[in-house]
């Protein structure tokens, strides 16, 4: 049912380093790696990481340290041979001092899996939340491949559709896919977001971080596929992007709202009086989903769409301990 | 008192219906702007919010439509044109009598005149009329006129409301009366409405108070609305002179004050425009007069002019000048036949008079003489039919039948005698007829009686045994007096009375010639002014305006309107003939006492001093409220760009 969309890196017409992106109509000093991301964002996002709360890992080797002991080279302990360990972790060194057999136990580092799902329903392509999504996407996915994480990402638009899927990936080289499948990724729809989390996780396997990146403007329940999440060993990295005219809208009189993505139609008469009951629902669902994420050991946050990706990256939420 | 308000047109209720295709066309054609939004889902939830359906949400999310059938409502209740009730009776025809007359211009101490007062609270009616009441306005002074049809045009009503001025005419509230009777012949009129200061013609009651007694009967509520008393007044209230020697006057001035305190005034009098003497000083208590005498020596026509100068508040200026024409001195000239021995006897013992004929005179008999403008005689006294032709304002004949009684009375044979008289009237004062012995005997017709000599414009003074002996007759200017027996068939001759009756025509001669005495014209109407026949005269009235008026063949132009006090120019040509000075010379309007109650034949009518609280519309109101509502109503949503995200 879902189909992988071919992403390959865009082979550059002239040899370039590996910041520079070739583009006949820039000029060579200001030329872009990325449309998503400025230079200067993502070289320092190359430098950045994710910063889970949890330790969600999966078995195979990685930069992430789990609990039980490993077989990195980095020392972590001793402990009194125990008939069945593999002798060839005893210290032959103390056997010798003390004639008594202690096994040397190193970190185990495993790997972390990140998962980014965008949401690209019609609601997004409002006011730059698609493309704030996919900026934030694009930084928070380099940062998982520059630090050895499995990356994929999602994006649901239509129900009658499958997911557009950017396959796990991992290490430096899938950068130039990622981006590129960021870059051209289709926006419209009106798949709910819930629906979208559950569609993507028939597809995945992997624990790691989920990075939900959508207005989570849904009529139906985000509770299930939150637990979906928690289940299936990810942690919910939820950013709520909504729109200047969303976070503060300034209406009045009598309109008929039409939702962008159903066309379904709202009259509402003396809007203006109505404006701090909207403050206050929308708090409310921030509050909700906040809770929601909270209780199962995930984060959220609210950014607005005309807020600057570096503010959003570097201040927000390295603030936060999202990411360091 | 009803406190709930009128309804004047309660059928545009029926306007109330025009909220049915408000409400329809406000749900059809509720235009809101479209707006694409992301997503519905909070809007929704704020739409299900318990709070956005309560009750006083609802009335918020439909507010424009509230509005409108506020404004809506509002209109139709100002098109029923409720009203307030007033304590007055509720008229649908109001007439309302504004007394101008003279002491109606008395000023308070904010200086403001009673007929503004009473113009101030009339606006205020006419302002608040309803749509199904009409008002007449009526200035009553000594006689009433209509000033507006009934009518609830306001700037008819107040343009003729401001055009009512004082005039310098004492007050006859009956004239308005009887012209608001006659209105009620045509129109339903329950309630008529008088204002007044309450000076108004009184004659003292049993107990010497002075009472406003009226002559009239209502056939209709009559609400008396007195206004506040003015502040103190002195006036002149008569100036007369008399005759006190050939070529001397003597001149009487009567000043009166108000019922307020104490006053003080000096008086100066003016010949010709000339001081004479010194001014007299008056100083009079609450409600005293003084009468003060000037002489004046002059043989010579001359125009007396009073002042008064109040020495402290005076509310009422037109009473403070007055105005006495003196005729040229001269002796009666009587003319009188030869063959009345007995009245040229008579005459002859009376001084200052100038018998005619005489002499070579006699022979020629010049029955008729012109002298200028002035009648041939003073006095006719004939016995001749013929000499009713002589020119003279008094006249008394003998022995004579007038033509136009001939078929009423004739003259019998047989004995008369006196059965009564009047006594008081100025013929016979004095003059007794008891036991006089006439030959001559008229005698009536059948069914003849004194109502028939009335009609012909005689009055009857003294009585015969069968018919009337002694009548009397104003025609015009001219008094004429019939003895219709013979006196020298008579002993009145022989009697003491009979010099005392030639003294009696004397001195009513003179009075009718102004030569004895002369009083003051008052205003109202000018007396009749003998002035050469059919010609063009122009009368230049005081306040600027004048009229123009043709005298008769007498050469007499009468019923000259004087409604101002002043000097009144008669114009031949541009050149003034003749000046006439009118003044008040009233006591009632000077004292400016006020009464509270007025008698009428059967009831009495006691003033309201508080303003009468008159229905008052409420639909200003009621528009006014609609017109606040739209303009709250376009501020609240024209304040910005409706349904547009700024």
């Amino acid at each position: 049912m879902c189909s992988e969309i071919e992403t390959r890196a865009p082979k550059p017409a002239c040899v370039i380093n590996r910041h520079r992106h070739c583009d006949s109509n820039m000029p060579e000093a200001t030329a872009q790696f990325t449309s998503l991301l400025p230079n200067d964002v993502l070289a320092r996002v190359e430098r950045m990481r994710l910063n889970p709360m949890r330790r969600k890992t999966n078995h195979s080797r990685g930069e992430h340290l789990s609990g039980k002991g490993g077989a990195s080279t980095e020392f972590a302990d001793y402990r009194s041979y125990v008939e069945g360990d593999d002798v060839r972790y005893v210290d032959w060194n103390i056997f010798a001092r003390t004639n008594h057999p202690y096994l040397k136990l190193y970190k185990h580092e495993e790997e972390m899996h990140v998962v980014l799902l965008v949401d690209a329903s019609r609601s997004m392509q409002f006011e730059g939340k698609f493309g704030l999504a996919r900026q934030l996407a694009a930084a928070l996915g380099v940062m998982g491949l520059f630090n050895v994480e499995r990356v994929s990402a999602y994006s649901c638009r239509e129900r009658s559709e499958a997911p557009v899927i950017f396959p796990p990936s991992a290490g430096r080289g899938s950068m130039r896919r990622l981006l590129t499948f960021l870059e051209e990724l289709p926006g419209g729809g009106e798949f709910p977001i819930e629906a979208a989390i559950e569609e993507a996780l028939k597809l995945h396997r992997g624990k790691g971080v989920a990075v939900l990146l959508s207005d989570f403007l849904t009529l139906g329940d985000l509770t299930r596929s939150f637990n979906l999440l928690h289940s299936a060993g990810l942690e919910i990295f939820a950013l709520q992007i909504l729109s200047p005219t969303e976070l503060d809208p300034e209406l009045t009189g009598d309109l008929r709202f039409v939702d962008s993505e159903t066309e379904q139609i709202l009259d509402v008469s003396s809007v203006g009086e109505l404006l701090g009951l909207y403050h206050e629902h929308r708090e409310g669902l921030s509050n909700h989903l906040a809770a929601l994420c909270r209780k199962r050991q995930g984060r959220f946050l609210t950014v607005s769409s005309d807020e600057d990706v570096k503010s959003v990256l570097f201040d927000r939420l390295l603030r936060r301990g999202w990411v360091r | 008192m009803n406190w709930l308000p009128g309804i004047t047109t309660p059928l545009a209720a029926w306007l109330f219906a025009l909220l049915v295709p408000l409400v329809v066309f406000y749900f059809l054609k509720l235009r809101r702007s479209r707006l694409e939004i992301p997503s519905l889902a909070l809007w929704r939830s704020v739409i299900e919010d318990q709070r956005v359906n309560s009750p006083f949400q609802k009335f918020k999310r439909n507010l424009l439509l509230l509005l409108q059938a506020a404004v809506l409502c509002l209109l139709v209740l100002a098109a029923m044109q409720p009203f307030v009730r007033g304590g007055a009776e509720r008229a649908s025809y109001l007439p309302i009598l504004i007394d101008c007359s003279a002491s109606m211009a008395a000023t308070d101490a904010e200086g403001h005149s009673r007929l503004d007062v009473a113009k101030a609270e009339v606006r205020d009616i006419i302002e608040n009329l309803l749509s199904d009441q009409r008002v007449t306005l009526v200035s009553v002074s000594d006689a009433a006129q209509r000033l507006t049809d009934f009518t609830n045009n306001r700037r008819v009503l107040l343009d003729a409301l401001d055009e009512i001025e004082v005039d310098d005419v004492p007050s006859r509230p009956e004239e308005g009366l009887q012209l608001a009777q006659a209105l009620a012949r045509t129109f339903d009129i329950n309630t008529v409405r008088f204002y007044s200061d309450g000076n108004l013609p009184t004659r003292p009651d049993p107990s010497g108070q002075p009472l406003a007694v009226v002559d009239f009967d209502l056939p209709f509520d009559l609400q008396f609305h007195k206004l506040d008393a003015a502040a103190g007044n002195m006036g002149v209230t008569a100036f007369n002179a008399r005759k006190s020697g050939p070529d001397r006057w003597d001149v009487f001035v009567r000043v009166e004050g108000s019922d307020a305190a104490q006053t003080g005034a000096e008086v100066e009098l003016f010949a010709n425009g000339v001081p004479v003497g010194a001014p007299e000083p008056v100083v009079l208590e609450a409600g005293e007069s003084q009468r003060l005498v000037f002489r004046y020596d002059s043989a010579e026509a001359a125009s007396l002019e009073v002042r008064l100068r109040p020495d402290g508040t005076d509310s009422l200026t037109a009473d403070n000048i007055a105005y006495l024409d003196l005729p040229v001195s001269r002796p009666l000239s009587v003319y009188c036949p030869v063959e009345l021995i007995s009245y040229r006897h008579s005459l002859e013992g009376l001084g200052d008079i100038e018998l005619s004929p005489q002499g070579e005179e006699q022979a020629a008999s010049p029955r008729v003489a012109i002298r200028g403008l002035r009648a041939a005689y003073d006095l006719v006294i004939s016995n001749t039919p013929d000499d009713r032709d002589i020119e003279a304002p008094t006249a008394l004949f003998t022995g004579l039948v007038p033509e136009d009684l001939q078929t009423l009375v004739s003259i019998e044979s047989g004995l008369a005698e006196v059965v009564d008289w009047k006594r008081d009237s100025r013929l016979l004062q004095h003059v007794q007829f008891q036991g006089l012995e006439i030959t001559d005997q008229p005698t009536t017709a059948a069914d003849v009686g004194d109502a028939d000599f009335e009609e012909l414009g005689y009055e009857v003074l003294a009585h015969g045994n069968t018919g009337p002996l002694i009548l009397k007759r104003r025609d015009g200017p001219r008094l004429s007096f019939f003895i219709l027996f013979d006196t020298d068939r008579s002993t009145l001759p022989y009697r003491v009375g009979f010099p005392v009756l030639i003294s009696n025509i004397v001195a009513l001669a003179r009075e009718q010639a102004n030569l004895s005495d002369v009083r003051g014209t008052a205003t109202g109407v000018l007396p009749p002014l003998v002035l050469k026949p059919e010609r063009e005269y122009r009368i230049d009235k005081p306040q600027t305006d004048s009229v123009e008026q043709t005298s008769d063949v007498d050469g007499i132009v009468k019923g000259v309107a004087a409604r101002t006090v002043g000097t009144y120019d008669i114009r031949e040509g541009g050149e003034i003939v003749r000046r006439v000075g009118a003044s008040l010379l009233n006591s009632t309007e000077t004292s400016l006492h006020a009464v509270d109650e007025i008698h009428f034949r059967e009831l009495s009518v006691t003033a309201a001093s508080a303003p009468a609280t008159t229905d008052r519309p409420l639909w200003p109101w009621f528009a006014f409220a609609a017109f606040v509502i739209l303009l709250g109503e376009w501020w609240l949503y024209l304040r910005r760009p409706g349904g547009v995200p700024a």
